[in-house]
């Protein structure tokens, strides 16, 4: 039997198919505005350099005692949690009780060139949830890290136990050096001194092309191929545009910060093997004894979920969760399911606690 | 770009037209039609205005697809008994130019436009530069190895090297082109593979865009096994570093030459920066670091919990004893008791020291533990950060909104 049985009459039908969405397609485009995202109101209670902290108001007035601080990776534009009606996970969570805060930490330029971990995580971080803890008269708060930010989270929580209530930490690497980790073997020879000092401030262009490379075919063009399906649909054509949006609208990174993250994290994997030092103080995931709940994605391309697993091996606490999501990286965010199961995971993990 | 598409495009429709021969080509001149949407995305997008990078992507992916499409008709006509037919349009889409190959190229590279060979900043100074690695390498780096004399010395030297890295980097473009092509053959023999697979009855392909996905399958799988190698990884890291090597020493002489103009460079911008950086968290460490900030907030909260306590207890104490007095009387006697409670809350409350515990738990322990704070922060002692556990009655939230150091961060 062969492979392949395509009959003429389909083949010419998809030919044609396609000519009549890219026709229609002339139309939406003409039709659409540019995209918006972040649609939740929300109102800024901090403010320090480029880092801005946002309370997001929800359509009633929050249940939950003790607030949420997401706080997201450099690499991205946090908005990934608000980005549309219909996908957002800080639009869920508001609807559930919750009292959710979000760290953004704006676009870095030369002037942060300079900027540490250490600024970031005892600075800028400890800052954020100081200022979450004071507008909501509380001593903790209930911190959500997510990727890159979830290692943030880990050693602030780490380094800082008594600030916070519960951990929660999404699609967040713990361990650097998994073998299906693609970035992580890209890194691990490159000359992370002479590539900082020659180019300061990571570009984000840079980073993006980066990230294409992990699946150059499906990403540089399989996905703009599946385009011509939704071509006639302005709702799904806004829908992509926005992720699109999302994904390219990326800062630049601060050098010095790069420069540690990539040392220390990814090719010495610190975090799990010892040694990491935020300032002057050594990072121990022995000391993070709240509880904690550790959602990561089974499909994930950025951060493999056994990245994420040995989390459990790591931390100090009794009281660990983990949750595996049958999606990807953004799908956690952003898919049908994602809607339905993740807010409900982390509102139910914390009306257990309080 | 668009305007080459679109010809490109029609021409490849009409000669699919003449040449497709069979059920394949009757069918298709039934609804033959050049692609007239096509020519308008040409009119909307490549004509008046710059198109965005989004649409780019997808008039590049369009293109290529629809070529995909064509040719696979073509082949499904040519070679409707064997795989091989269906494999070759997809080669051809592979390796056209500005086809999927170049996805494989490093972004580094394309990130750098003028990085690609010919294009060096350093071929005006340096015979049979601007070319990719070539077999007389060895004698062009033996030339730039010689030895340099005079008062241009130092920056003859400079030169060199700049030119010795920039060979190094071309070599290793090649290497790593040489991988991504391997990983492109490799991508063909697993699309083969899973062909074959889809021999058996109800795992037929049948249609082209279900034969594509499954190339990209292919290709992917390949890519992922040669990305995840450690020959890879070695190769990608001696490439970015040999770039990185080009790029510090092309910002070398952009240096030189900004310092004879007389204009700032980036290696003072940068200084200055690092300086500031650090004047920055020395200046907090001199205002006691955010330990002592913490602490000065925990204290003050403790002290306001303490003197609202103490506050609520002393009015409780004023209180109970007209009311404790008045509500024993009213619960056993009649009208004369009533008048006593009517009296006694009229009668104004008068001003009494704090109880004398609350006071001195007030001040005392304020005062106290301020001074010992002070002590281990002078002694730099670590166990006096605002890392160890605050006490659990403390309340920060009280005097949250007029925090010093809340306001010292947003000026």
């Amino acid at each position: 039997m062969q492979a392949v049985n395509i009959q003429p009459a389909k083949a010419a039908e998809e030919v044609l198919t396609a000519q009549r969405k890219l026709a229609a397609a002339l139309n939406t485009l003409r039709s659409m505005d540019d995209v918006d995202f972040g649609v939740t109101a929300k109102e800024e209670i901090y403010r320090e350099d480029k880092v801005v902290v946002y309370r997001f108001r929800g359509e009633r007035a929050p249940t939950a005692k003790v607030p949420i601080l997401i706080v997201y990776a450099l690499v991205n534009r946090p908005y990934m949690v608000d980005l549309q009606d219909d996908r957002s996970l800080v639009k869920n969570l508001l609807a559930k009780g919750e009292d959710v805060y979000l760290v953004d930490w704006g676009y870095p330029d030369g002037a942060d060139r300079w900027l540490t971990l250490d600024d970031y995580i005892n600075g800028y971080i400890a800052r954020a949830v100081d200022a979450v803890a004071r507008h909501r008269r509380v001593r903790k708060i209930n911190l959500l890290g997510i990727c890159q930010g979830g290692a943030f989270s880990l050693c602030f929580a780490a380094l800082h136990p008594h600030k916070v209530q519960n951990l929660i930490t999404m699609v967040t690497p713990v361990d650097f050096q998994t073998p299906d980790n693609m970035l992580s073997n890209w890194v691990q020879k490159l000359d992370i001194d002479l590539f900082v000092d020659t180019l300061g401030n990571v570009p984000a262009d840079l980073m993006n092309l980066c990230y294409l490379m992990l699946k150059p075919v499906r990403l540089n063009q399989q996905k703009y191929i599946g385009l011509v399906d939704i071509l006639d649909n302005k709702v799904e054509m806004e829908n992509f545009l926005r992720m699109e949006k999302w994904i390219f609208d990326s800062p630049d990174q601060a050098g010095e910060a790069f420069r540690q993250f990539l040392k220390d994290f990814y090719q010495g994997n610190k975090l799990i093997k010892g040694g990491l030092k935020i300032g002057d103080r050594e990072v121990h995931l022995g000391n993070v004894t709240m509880p904690v709940l550790n959602v990561f994605a089974e499909q994930d391309h950025l951060v493999p979920p056994n990245a994420s697993r040995v989390l459990a091996d790591h931390v100090g606490t009794k009281d660990y969760t983990q949750v595996a999501f049958r999606g990807g990286h953004i799908g956690i965010y952003v898919s049908g399911r994602a809607q339905r199961e993740v807010p409900s995971a982390i509102h139910d993990w914390l009306a257990a606690r309080t | 770009m668009s305007e080459a598409f679109f010809s490109d495009a029609t021409r490849q429709w009409q000669t699919l037209m003449q040449q497709s021969a069979g059920p394949w080509a009757e069918l298709m001149r039934a609804n033959a039609q050049p692609p007239t949407a096509f020519e308008q995305w040409t009119t909307m997008f490549g004509g008046g205005g710059t198109p965005t990078e989004t649409i780019q992507r997808f008039v590049q992916g369009a293109r290529d697809y629809l070529a995909f499409l064509q040719s696979g008709i073509t082949a499904g006509g040519a070679n409707a008994d064997g795989m091989t037919g269906w494999v070759e349009p997809l080669k051809r889409m592979f390796a056209a130019p500005d086809g999927m190959a170049g996805a494989f190229e490093h972004p580094f590279a394309k990130l750098w436009p003028g990085s690609a060979a010919g294009a060096n900043p350093f071929a005006l100074g340096v015979p049979g530069f601007g070319q990719a690695a070539t077999p007389d390498l060895r004698d062009l780096k033996s030339w730039l190895t010689l030895p340099t004399f005079g008062p241009a010395r130092e920056h003859q030297v400079s030169q060199q090297q700049a030119a010795l890295a920039w060979l190094d980097y071309q070599q290793q473009i090649q290497r790593h082109n040489e991988l991504m092509m391997r990983a492109a053959k490799r991508g063909f023999e697993v699309f083969e593979g899973k062909l074959a697979e889809r021999e058996q009855p109800g795992r037929q392909i049948e249609s082209l865009r279900a034969l594509y996905d499954l190339w990209v399958d292919a290709i992917e799988e390949a890519y992922a096994d040669i990305a995840l190698s450690q020959e890879y990884r070695e190769v990608y890291g001696e490439l970015v570093n040999a770039q990185m090597r080009v790029r510090a020493n092309v910002q070398k002489e952009v240096e030189r030459l900004s310092g004879d103009l007389g204009m700032p460079t980036r290696s003072e911008v940068d200084s200055i920066g690092q300086r500031l950086q650090a004047v920055r968290r020395e200046v907090r460490n001199l205002r006691g670091g955010d330990a002592l900030i913490d602490e000065v907030a925990n204290l003050r909260g403790e002290l306001e919990a303490l003197a609202q306590a103490a506050v609520k207890q002393a009015l409780g104490e004023r209180a109970l004893m007209p009311s404790a007095v008045a509500k024993g009387q009213s619960e056993t006697a009649g009208p004369a008791a009533r008048r006593v409670r009517t009296a006694a809350s009229k009668k104004p409350v008068p001003k009494k020291p704090l109880p004398r515990r609350a006071a001195a738990a007030a001040s005392g322990g304020f005062a106290t533990r301020i001074a010992q704070f002070a002590d281990a922060s002078l002694g730099g002692k670590r166990k006096a950060r605002g890392d160890k556990a605050a006490p659990a009655k403390s309340s920060r939230g009280a005097k949250a909104a007029t925090n010093p150091r809340g306001q010292r961060a947003r000026s």
